[in-house]
Parts: C-alpha cells; sequence; structure tokens
C-alpha cells in the first residue's frame, strides 16, 4: 500500500512537470530574489503578489521567489512585514524576467507608518501550513526579557500547544511531545542542547537572529527525523551595505555583534558574541581564602556567518556557533572540587543555485557537536565523566516552480552519527579503575522526499509529501547481554562498518487549506514520523546531563503521528486574527530509564540496557487570537490538552500522566507603542502545574528512614501563574540636516541609536513551584522528628535594565 | 556514582537561584500499609528480624508512630535448606542477658529508653547454633502475618581478605593519619561490601556515610586504597581538622562484609535514595526489596573479614 501511495504520489509529480510544457506558449516567470534594502540582507516570507489575478508568491528561507504567469503585463507588489511594500510593473508578454528586488528604507531614511504594511496580511488563513508559528526577532525583543536577556525560546513557550519544562527552563514541550522530539535548527545544523544556564537561558543571541519558525504539527516532507515539531532559527547574513557595531550591556551579560560588507552587495560577515560575568561578580562574593574560592559559573557564545554572491545564480553561506557553559565548584575545607563544561559547536556551509527562473537549489553541509563533561577530585580521587553526539550532515534541497498551481521540492539527506553517551574513568592516585570501554555508537541516517504543494481550485490547497527515511546501526560496537543473577553476562563484538541493525520506513505527509470565505479558511493535516535519537532523562526537570542514544538493535525507532484540523478565520481586513485547532498525536518507542537505573559505569555494560520503551498520546485543542498590526499588537492563546504514556515496566504496566501533562495552558503577550520614545509590554502565563512522583509513605530500616514512592507522577504542583512587564525607551531615530541637492531640510535616521530595556519579571512576586520534595527534620527519639512537604521556587520578582546600541 | 555527585552538585547550585522554600499541603494518592521487613543472618550469628509497618507520608511521626510502627504477631521461620526454625520473639522488656548493646544498636536508643517504652520492641530471633550463620550456605525466610506469607533467600559468600591493613601519618602532621589498605580482587567473582569501623572499647560497629561498594570499578585488580575514620564525627576527643583521620595510639577494628548481589542492590539503592531524596534532578527510586510477596525491606546474610590496626607508624 506504502508503495502505491509512493507510485501516485510520482504519477502526480511527473503531471506537474509536464505542465509547463504544455502551456509554455502563454506562461512566463518572473523569479528572483528579494532582500532588505537597509542592509542587504535577504527577506524569507516575503510576499510578491500580483493583485489583479489574486496570486501571489513567497519567498523561501534564502529570499528567492518565482512566479509563473500567463504572458502579460502586470503590476506586481512586493510585500514584507514592517517594510514598505513596493510596486513595480513588469513586463512578462514574451519572456521570463528575472528582478531582485529591494524592500524597505534605505539606511537614512525616514519611515512613514501609512506605507508600512503587514507583509504576512492574511497568510494564516490562506497559507497551507499547519500548526506553523513565524516570530520575527523584532518581536521578540519588544516582549519583556528574564534578566534583560532577549530569549527566543521563552517567547515560543507563550505560543499554544507550547510548553516550558519548569520555571526559567528552555526545553519546550509540543503538543505533548518530549524535548527530545523537536528538531531545533540553526542556519540547519542540528542544536542538540538549545541552553545556557542549566536551561535559564537560549543559546540563541538575539542579535544574530533573524527570525525563527516553529512547525508544531503538518511537517512538511522536507523536514523528518523528530516527531514533535521543528524549530527553524536563522541567523542574520551580517549589513553587506556598510559597516555596523550593535550591542547590549545588561544586569548578567553583554553581547557585541560587528557585521559588514565583505565587498559591497556581494557579500557580507557578522560575528556575534556574549559572555555573563556572574563569575566575575561570584568572585567579588568569595574571596580567595574563601574554601570555596575556584567556584563560579559562566557561560559565552559566539556566532559568525559569511555569505558571498558568487554570481547571479550562485550563493555561499558559511555559519558557525561556538557556546560553552562552565561550572566550577571547589570545596577546599573538604578536599573536593568539580568542573562541568558543556556546550554545542555547529558548523553549517550551504550553496544556493538558481538552474533557472523555476528552478532552485540549496546544498548544504553541516557539522553539530554536543558535549557535556564532568569531572570530580575528592582528595586524589578523580572521575570523570563524559558525553556528547557528532553529525555529520550533508543533503540537497530543490525548489522547482512549475506554474502559479505547484510548488515542488524534493531532496535527500545524510547524516553520520556519533553518540558517545557515556565515557567514565576513575582514578586512585596512580592507579586507574576499570570504567569500562568509552561507549561510542556509530549510525548512518538517510533521507529522500518529494512533496508538492498545489493548488486544487481558488478555495482548496494541498501539500502532500511522501518521507523515506533509513538508519543503519553499525560496528564496532559491542553489545552487552546482561544475564540474570544465575547467569553471566555474554558479549558480543561488532567490527567497523559491520551492520548491527537496519530500519528503515516511509512517512507520508498531507496538509491542505479550505478557503470556506475570503477571510476563513479550514486547515487540517497529518504526519507521520520515525525519529532514530532519543534523549534520556534521569531527572524530573531537563538538564545538559540528559544523555542522547540513538537507536540500536535494542532501542527501536521512536514512531508518531499527528493529526490535526484548524479553523481560521481573520477580522477587521485581517487587524485581528483567529483559530482553532484540535490535534491527536500518537508516539511509539518512547525511552525511559527503568525505574531506579542509575548509568554508572560502562564495564560489561550497554546503556540501552538500562532502558525501557513504552508509547505514548496526547490530544488538545488550541485557540489562539492576535492583532497583528497598529500602536497595540498581541495575542491571547490556550490550551488544553492532555498527555499520556504507558510503559511495560513502568507504574506496574498502567497508564501515566507524562511530568508535563498540562491540562490548561494560557498566555497573553501585549504590546503598546505608546509614542516614539516608549513601547510597553507585558506577558502573562497560566498553567496547571507539573506533575512529579513524591512518596505516599515512609518505614525505617536500619535506623535510615525510607521513602516508598507512588504511582509515577501521580502528584501535581500547584498551578504556575507569572505576569511580566518591560518599558523600553528609544532615542531619537531621526536628525534633521540639509539637503545638499534641494537645500531644503530633511529628516535622516540617526546612526547612533540606543535603547534601554526596563524589565520586571515577575511582577506580583509569585512563589511558583520549581519543584516540591518531602524532608525530614528532627530526631525520631528527640520527639521532634517531623516530616513535610516542601515547595522550592527560584525566581522572586527580578527587575532589570539592559542599555542596547547601534551605530 | 558520578550521577550522584553530580545531581548534588546540580542541586546545590540551583538553589543558589531558589527564592525561597514553604511547606505545602497537597494531595499525595495511592498510600497502602506494606510491612517491612528488616533481616540479617551473619557468619557466627543467629538470624535478627525486626518487623514495621508502612506510614503514611502524613501520618503522624511523634515517638509513639514509630513505636506503633513495629510488628510482634508474625510467624517467622529461617530455614537453612536442611534445618527450619521458628523463630522466638525477644521484646526490650526481656532482653537475654549481654544482649542490651546490640539492642541498643538496633533501635537506636539507649537500654534505659528502651525499657522506658509504653510498648516494648520486638525482634524475631532463634539461639539455637544450627541457625547461626554459616558461609556457602542459603537461608531462606517466611514470615506470616495478617494471612499473608511472605519469603526470601539470602547465601553467605565467603569472606574476602585484605591484603594488609595499615595506619601511615599525614605528610604534615605525625599525629593523625589515614588507614591504607590493599586489595587483590578476585576476577572471577562479583563482590559486593559493607564496612564498619570501631573502636575495640566499642559494643558495636559503625556504619561510615556511605558503607556500601563493589568491585565493578576494580574487577580484578590490586591496588591501594584510604579509609577515613568514620568514628571521629560523632567523637568530641577528635578536634574539626581531625575529622576523617584516625589519631597516633588509636586501636580500631575494621569488620568487611561481604553480601550477594541483590542483598546490595537493595543497600546501593537505599543509599541513593538517602542521598537524593528531594532532589529534583534525580529520579525517585523505590528501594528494591528482595522479600516476596509484597513487603518492604531486606533479608541479607553477611560473611565477616575483621582486622584490627593500632595506629603506630
Amino acid at each position: 500500500m506504502k508503495f502505491n501511495l509512493f507510485l501516485n504520489l510520482l504519477v502526480l509529480v511527473c503531471g506537474v512537470f509536464s505542465t509547463p510544457a504544455a502551456f509554455a506558449q502563454d506562461k512566463h516567470t518572473i523569479s528572483g530574489y528579494i532582500s532588505s534594502s537597509a542592509n542587504g540582507e535577504a527577506l524569507n516570507s516575503a510576499k510578491i503578489y500580483v493583485p489583479s489575478l489574486n496570486k501571489g508568491a513567497i519567498t523561501n528561507n534564502y529570499g528567492f521567489y518565482s512566479l509563473t504567469l500567463p504572458s502579460g503585463i502586470y503590476e506586481i507588489e512586493f510585500r514584507c512585514t514592517g517594510l514598505t511594500t513596493v510596486k513595480k510593473t513588469i513586463d512578462l508578454s514574451t519572456e521570463n524576467v528575472t528582478l531582485n528586488t529591494e524592500l524597505g528604507l534605505k539606511d537614512g531614511e525616514k519611515v512613514f507608518e501609512e506605507v508600512v504594511v503587514n507583509g504576512k496580511k492574511g497568510d494564516n488563513v490562506n497559507s497551507a501550513n499547519l500548526g506553523q508559528m513565524e516570530l520575527n526577532i523584532d518581536q521578540i525583543k519588544r516582549l519583556p526579557a528574564f534578566m534583560g536577556e532577549v530569549d527566543v525560546i521563552k517567547t515560543l513557550q507563550l505560543l499554544p500547544g507550547v510548553s516550558s519544562v519548569s520555571e526559567g527552563g528552555q526545553g519546550f514541550y509540543v503538543r505533548g511531545g518530549g524535548p527530545d522530539q523537536n528538531l531545533v535548527l540553526l542556519d540547519e545544523g542540528v542544536v542538540y542542547n538549545a541552553s545556557h544556564l542549566f536551561g535559564f537561558f537560549s543559546v540563541f543571541n538575539s542579535d544574530a537572529v533573524r527570525n525563527v519558525n516553529l512547525i508544531k504539527g503538518g511537517m512538511p516532507a522536507n523536514y523528518g527525523g523528530r516527531l514533535s515539531s521543528v524549530l527553524e532559527v536563522n541567523m542574520n547574513e551580517g549589513n553587506n551595505k556598510r559597516f555596523s557595531v550593535k550591542g547590549g550591556l545588561g544586569a548578567i551579560s553583554s553581547r557585541l555583534t560587528l557585521e559588514g560588507p565583505l565587498k559591497k552587495d556581494r557579500g557580507s560577515f557578522i560575528v556575534s558574541g556574549r559572555r555573563t560575568y556572574i563569575d566575575v561578580l561570584a568572585k567579588a562574593v568569595i574571596s580567595d581564602t574563601s574554601p570555596f574560592a575556584g567556584s563560579g559559573y559562566f557561560f559565552y557564545d559566539m556566532n559568525a556567518k559569511l555569505n558571498y554572491k558568487l554570481g547571479e545564480k550562485d550563493r555561499i553561506f558559511l555559519s558557525g556557533y561556538y557556546g560553552k557553559d562552565v561550572f566550577t565548584f571547589a570545596d577546599r575545607d573538604g578536599g573536593f572540587s568539580a568542573d562541568m563544561p558543556w556546550g554545542n559547536g555547529i558548523a553549517a556551509l550551504r550553496w544556493n543555485h538558481v538552474f533557472n527562473a523555476k528552478l532552485f537549489m540549496n546544498v548544504t553541509s553541516t557539522f553539530s557537536d554536543y558535549r557535556f563533561k564532568f569531572g570530580s577530585q575528592q582528595d586524589e580521587f578523580r572521575i570523570e565523566f563524559l558525553s556528547g553526539i557528532q553529525d555529520y550532515c550533508t543533503k540537497v534541497d530543490f525548489s522547482y516552480y512549475p506554474n502559479d498551481k505547484h510548488r515542488v521540492k524534493w531532496g535527500a539527506n545524510y547524516i553520520y552519527h556519533v553518540f558517545t553517551p557515556s565515557s567514565v574513568s576513575a582514578s586512585q592516585d596512580t592507579v586507574v579503575f576499570n570504567t569500562g570501554n568509552a561507549q561510542q555508537l556509530f549510525s548512518h541516517e538517510e533521507a529522500i522526499y518529494l512533496m508538492d504543494e498545489f493548488d486544487l481550485n481558488d478555495r482548496l490547497r494541498i501539500n502532500a509529501g511522501l518521507r523515506y527515511t533509513a538508519f543503519q546501526h553499525v560496528g564496532p560496537f559491542t553489545r552487552y547481554i546482561k544475564g540474570d543473577i544465575s547467569k553471566p553476562d555474554t558479549a558480543i563484538e561488532y567490527g567497523a562498518g559491520d551492520l548491527i541493525k537496519f530500519y528503515h520506513g516511509l512517512e507520508p505527509r498531507l496538509s491542505f487549506r479550505y478557503l470556506t470565505g475570503e477571510h476563513s479558511s479550514i486547515k487540517g493535516g497529518y504526519a507521520y514520523n520515525y525519529q532514530f535519537v532519543h534523549l534520556t532523562s534521569l531527572s524530573a526537570v531537563s538538564l545538559p546531563t540528559d544523555i542522547w542514544y540513538p537507536t540500536t538493535d535494542i532501542a527501536k525507532p521512536q514512531i508518531g503521528f499527528q493529526a490535526s484540523l484548524g479553523y481560521f478565520q481573520n477580522f477587521f481586513s485581517d487587524k485581528y486574527e483567529a483559530s482553532v485547532e484540535v490535534y491527536y498525536k500518537g508516539m511509539n518507542n518512547i525511552v525511559e530509564f527503568k525505574e531506579g537505573a542509575l548509568p554508572g559505569d560502562n564495564v560489561n555494560d550497554n546503556t540501552d540496557n538500562l532502558m525501557v520503551f513504552g508509547k505514548g498520546w496526547a490530544y488538545g485543542v488550541e485557540f489562539f487570537f492576535k492583532k497583528a498590526v497598529g500602536k497595540f499588537t498581541g495575542w491571547i492563546g490556550y490550551t488544553w490538552a492532555k498527555t499520556e504514556r504507558k510503559f511495560p515496566d513502568l507504574n506496574n504496566g498502567e497508564v501515566f500522566p507524562a511530568k508535563y501533562d498540562r491540562r490548561h495552558d494560557l498566555s497573553i503577550a501585549a504590546t503598546y507603542m505608546l509614542n516614539d520614545h516608549w513601547t510597553l509590554s507585558s506577558t502573562f502565563i497560566y498553567a496547571t502545574g507539573n506533575t512529579l512522583t513524591l512518596p505516599t509513605s515512609w518505614y525505617v530500616q536500619d535506623q535510615n528512614l525510607l521513602f516508598n514512592y507512588g504511582a509515577r507522577n501521580s502528584t501535581r504542583m500547584a498551578p504556575y501563574h507569572r505576569l511580566d512587564f518591560s518599558a523600553t525607551w528609544y532615542d531619537k531615530a531621526y536628525k534633521t540636516k540639509t539637503d545638499p541637492a534641494t537645500g531644503k531640510e530633511i529628516e535622516v535616521k540617526k546612526r547612533l541609536r540606543n535603547n534601554i530595556a526596563i524589565s520586571v519579571y515577575n511582577v506580583y512576586n509569585r512563589a511558583n513551584p520549581f519543584f516540591l520534595y518531602v524532608d525530614n527534620d528532627g530526631d525520631f527519639f528527640n520527639g521532634d522528628f517531623k516530616l513535610s512537604v516542601k515547595q522550592v521556587s527560584l525566581f522572586p520578582i527580578i527587575p532589570s535594565v539592559t542599555w542596547n546600541f547601534e551605530f | 556514582m558520578e550521577f550522584r555527585i553530580l545531581s548534588a552538585a546540580i542541586a546545590s547550585f540551583v538553589l543558589l537561584f531558589s527564592s525561597c522554600t514553604k511547606e505545602v499541603k497537597i494531595d499525595i494518592p495511592g498510600y497502602k500499609e506494606q510491612l517491612v521487613v528488616d533481616g540479617s543472618i551473619r557468619e557466627g550469628e543467629p538470624p535478627i528480624i525486626l518487623l514495621s509497618k508502612s506510614q503514611n507520608i502524613y501520618a503522624p511521626t511523634d515517638i509513639n508512630a514509630y513505636l506503633g510502627s513495629f510488628v510482634g504477631d508474625a510467624v517467622v521461620t529461617v530455614s537453612d535448606g536442611t534445618n527450619t526454625v521458628t523463630l522466638s520473639k525477644i521484646c526490650t522488656d526481656d532482653l537475654p542477658p549481654g544482649t542490651e548493646a546490640y539492642a541498643e544498636a538496633l533501635f537506636g536508643m539507649s537500654i534505659q529508653e528502651l525499657q522506658q517504652l509504653p510498648s516494648p520492641l520486638c525482634v524475631y530471633t532463634s539461639f539455637d547454633p544450627t541457625m547461626f550463620g554459616q558461609v556457602g550456605k542459603t537461608y531462606t525466610l517466611t514470615i506470616n502475618h495478617d494471612g499473608k506469607t511472605y519469603t526470601s533467600t539470602t547465601t553467605i559468600y565467603p569472606p574476602v581478605v585484605l591484603d594488609y591493613l595499615t595506619w601511615k601519618p599525614e605528610a604534615n602532621s605525625s599525629s593523625i593519619g589515614y588507614l591504607y589498605s590493599f586489595m587483590t580482587d578476585n576476577a572471577s567473582t562479583s563482590d559486593n561490601f559493607m564496612w564498619e569501623m570501631k573502636k575495640v572499647s566499642d559494643p558495636m560497629f559503625t556504619k561510615p556515610f556511605n558503607p556500601y561498594f563493589n568491585d565493578a570499578f576494580f574487577n580484578g585488580l590490586a591496588f591501594e586504597f584510604t579509609i577515613y575514620n568514620p568514628l571521629s564525627f560523632n567523637d568530641s576527643t577528635y578536634a574539626e581538622n581531625e575529622r576523617g583521620y584516625y589519631k597516633q595510639g588509636d586501636t580500631v577494628l575494621m569488620r568487611l562484609s561481604r553480601m550477594g548481589k541483590k542483598e546490595y542492590n537493595f543497600f546501593e539503592k537505599k543509599i541513593n535514595q538517602v542521598f537524593s531524596s528531594g532532589s529534583p534532578f534525580a529520579t525517585p527510586i523505590n528501594v528494591p526489596s528482595n522479600i516476596e510477596g509484597g513487603a518492604l525491606g531486606v533479608w541479607v546474610g553477611y560473611s565477616t573479614y575483621l582486622d584490627t590496626v593500632i595506629c603506630q607508624p
């Protein structure tokens, strides 16, 4: 059946390819790039629109568009949110036209509110994208920021269907999926750990990010490898018009970004760095003579990107990210010290090639490296733990625009994974203990896909795709087969390149949009996904210690599907957008550690011997209401959801709620531009409390008080709610100068710009639960023994001020 | 083990950020009362079984609640495969002569406190010498209580002998030092241990912070290791900077007890729970009982290696 489906799709696409030949004499294509006139950066999701035909196209991630129209002369509009629309008359009577267009204001030109448009006007109703949310970095920067650090992921957590892991946490859950089920991409390189400081800050430096796109349902066929969502973060390309600097000085960190042309209008670069100074502040508190001297924490990260136009048809992009967190702890009195560095490194090289007006290609090679290390020393005893994952990926994607009704994509990708889930070394003085071999697992992952977004008629748009994925777990590898107490363990050795296990499968994807009126539509979608990487966590909260583990002969690939249906309605000329979406998600072969499992060393064992496998499901309904334009903008999102798990080997085989099962989740984000100088914004969150497992009873064994825990995740914390507020002051944007040509006084944009952002986190100082524990205090025999449930809260009201500048 | 250290390190770091900790009352569903078995049989010693019941997390925690949790109406038997003995109940109001110190250590109360309790505490034991622990034997425990039967088995494995145990002074102070021992581990056996220490004059051994270890790290290796002094932490004759050390002139007795894998698993998880209890960075760990029939606790057999050290250079 699957083969038939693939065949049908091929036939459909072959039909698509034959279409332009049949009508070649009647149609011509306009294609090119749309970029910003201020800095020359490509504009993705910009719109080219033909009012007379009510037809249009959208630029891809690289700013390329292609639109085939009947021969004729057209007035065409080029639009992008927040920029002035450009209208051009194009003659497509006799030939194809290549037209690169710049949108927006020239550097220094003054903006007039009335010509700035909402370039995405009506997109939420018209596009076939289901469950997709795009956020512009300027939107994100206007919202309150925790400790002054503008945070992409925390803003995403304000969207319906997206929940945070915990107070301040960076991990996010999309429609009941685990944090490992989100494919997080930075310029197409996979980010395995998107957080700093145990999750309180995102790895995405807001000064280096251009836009953020989240796909939480109806994943198109060009994406794969994860069950729940895709989070695409695109870095700025750098200003190719002039050299510029921007930065910020905050309460705990500072940023600096340099960008400029490599060669004007041909290429540009951007380098952006950020570092916290918690360690410097800690040094002021902890004297050199203190036993804790040497304890501290800092993180830094650096983004860099180069792009260059080799010609009209070729562009290359080289992007890189490197970030590291370092936590050190020293207790000289106790003879104990610990250090814990972790971080990501990502490099991506991309090549865009335009074959012709209708065919665009992108080739990407990426390298992703995530490492976590922990070392501790107690007197002469030293132990080190290392975990990590490296991905070497190459992919090619083609976009073909045969006519105004079809947008076809196909491509292939290949990833070579090297997993080091656990490598332990230990020594006492000069004796090195046997901690087993460092576990390394090697695998190949491949995929090919084909998809077509096409308009069956004026109302019905369909996006149909098929993805074939394959995965090979290969040697070298030692499989330890654990015997019970009565049987010895045995081992199977695999040599380098030996195939240990092969998995493959088809992933059908389908979504549709049906226009029910000029400003309303119904959308539906179905996506079937395989996932070959697993994130296993021992803790109740997400940590860098969580272990990435591949699919093996024991750990099967995660398989999931999601079906969703939504109604979208805009009001008052698309100024207000509203939607309601329902979804159901099923997941198989999801991974948890066995009850009581504690990965220690690698002596005659594999980590997956400690794992158990089960299934999960999630369903819910999401309501979203947004005001997209005007001085007052913002949104309200509400989600009702249920997320459950069932593992034969956990919780006595009974169904239990996922730890992030959240029945109600309400988010409100609002921004008001008071005047040219002040912008006010506020966010409010209300969410049902997380679940957790607490002891139901206590007992005494050998004078130790022990706890017996109840059903998994059977206790629920108090609800979480919080109000944040920010006020940002912008200096005067324009100055007056005399136009040498006319002698008149004109207003021009100032080169040096400043703003001061004042944020207040947790305005009403709510003590939200971070975790609960059972505390025991006193002594049985002194009569003052007491057990109580304690709630730990993290952040009280936190005001912060950040100064940002740009010139 | 490194996860435990890691968990503690991260927990302490996160707690630096915590704004407040307060007591809350929330519903914790799922309580059910269970029998708790704390039973052991040591080489050359009689079996000792203490029975109690688990208590609701919100149940009163005063001394009466603690005393009320003990079970004195069970029928307990131990079998070595050949002989089966029904254990007798020995209570604190009628202790056999010479067992007072043992009772103090077992219950954590002085003999005076024990004798003043409103109701006596009882253990199940047998002074039948045929049921004293012997190396190589497997002992089956059977408990009948409230119409239910609980069973467990444990084996006493041969003891492991240390190559030497000696005291060495610190480089910067000749009056204090650690004990140093050398172990040659048998690669063909899985060895699980508990170590304890006492002064010669002490009636009972004292357990260190974590008395349990196994040979997973050093299977088949021969190596020297240091042993800190767990006795010094509750002894006022040791100055603050002497804690953990043995003083020159001390005479101490070390006991190295070997046990089975399942029993070790109980104690390892128990220590993990004691260390990590309450941390959000640790999985809630139920301590895995080796008692069949739905009881909590452990039935463990120990062999004994004893070594005496006089702390002199």
